[in-house]
């Protein structure tokens, strides 16, 4: 049966997303939190947090996500980027203890990674649900 | 050799992307691609741009080409059927028929994209319903074409139609959404 309708809500889509999701998010954090060690990091393992906004986009496109919230959190995580390095190298805490160092990377790759998976989360939303200029934009 | 054969895989998908008449195989086209270039980089020892390159190349990227297409000029053909079941048979004779070829052949040199949908619903209920913007209907032997009064596009589609010799079975019918209410 050849359906062309463009819904996205068919019980095969929404069957498979719906068990692929909680590896999604599981995936994401294991690339975040092993970026340091294996391949992945803050960018990539944040890029497949996005893809949970768009899966769920692509299940059950309504626009009831409150992406002001979703861009508040990735601005404070964009703040924590800026202000813990800069505590933390100025203060000289982690050239002092060296065993600190791993610690510290993966916290600035947990914190890039949440940034960055909000950040292009709410783009790819807000891409999608636009509705014109004045609506949903003000950055 | 295996980057070899990936990298003309590649521009194989790069050339279909290009050439194909509908936009959004040309967006899976390049889903492919994508998905080839993060192969190709993880071959050449750099699986951090890999991971990057599968999921914004071929997952977000891909996605924000589809949304962007969905609130494009995308004309919608709805074709009423006069059974409850649509049977796969009558699906393809319908999508085979010279009416769609000249039909899709029109919008894709105006660069529309045109997508069928069937349905069940009479075919007043259809005319009134904004989210086909034309509608085809077998009436006997002959396939009606129900277009909209005040669209300049569909004009040119019956001038399209009266060219064509061989589509004298095909009737067009003009009406307002008002009157058919």
């Amino acid at each position: 049966m050849s359906e062309n309708v463009v819904s996205g809500e068919s019980i095969i889509i929404r069957t498979v997303v719906g068990m692929l999701y909680p590896f999604m998010l599981l995936l994401g954090f294991y690339v975040i939190i092993n970026g340091h060690y294996t391949p992945g990091g803050g960018f990539q393992g944040g890029s497949v947090l996005a893809t949970l906004f768009v899966a769920r986009y692509v299940v059950f496109p309504v626009d009831d996500t409150d992406s002001e919230r979703l861009h508040t959190i990735q601005r404070v995580f964009l703040m924590l980027i800026l202000v813990i390095p800069t505590a933390l190298l100025f203060t000289g805490v982690v050239t002092r203890y060296p065993a600190l160092r791993g610690p510290y990377l993966t916290l600035m790759d947990l914190l890039i990674g949440v940034q960055v998976g909000f950040g292009l989360g709410v783009a790819v939303l807000r891409f999608a649900f636009f509705q014109g200029v004045g609506k949903t934009w003000h950055l | 050799m295996i980057e070899v054969g990936t990298l003309i895989l590649m521009g194989v998908f790069a050339a279909l992307a290009i050439h194909s008449s509908l936009i959004r195989l040309s967006v899976i086209y390049l889903a492919v691609f994508s998905l080839l270039a993060a192969f190709l980089y993880v071959l050449f020892a750099a699986p951090e741009l890999a991971i990057a390159e599968a999921v914004i190349g071929s997952g977000l990227v891909t996605l924000l080409y589809l949304a962007a297409l969905k609130r494009g000029h995308v004309y919608t053909i709805g074709v009423v059927t006069q059974d409850d079941r649509v049977p796969d048979s009558y699906v393809d004779r319908i999508e085979r028929s010279s009416a769609i070829r000249v039909i899709r052949d029109f919008f894709i040199r105006r660069e529309f994209e045109t997508q069928i949908v069937f349905i069940t619903v009479p075919t007043e209920q259809a005319l009134v319903d904004p989210a086909y913007d034309l509608v085809l209907a077998e009436v006997g032997d002959d396939l009606v074409v129900y277009t909209d009064e005040e669209s300049y596009v569909m004009v040119e589609l019956e001038l399209v139609f009266q060219l064509h010799d061989s589509m004298s079975q095909i009737k067009f019918i003009r009406y307002s959404p008002e009157a058919v209410l």
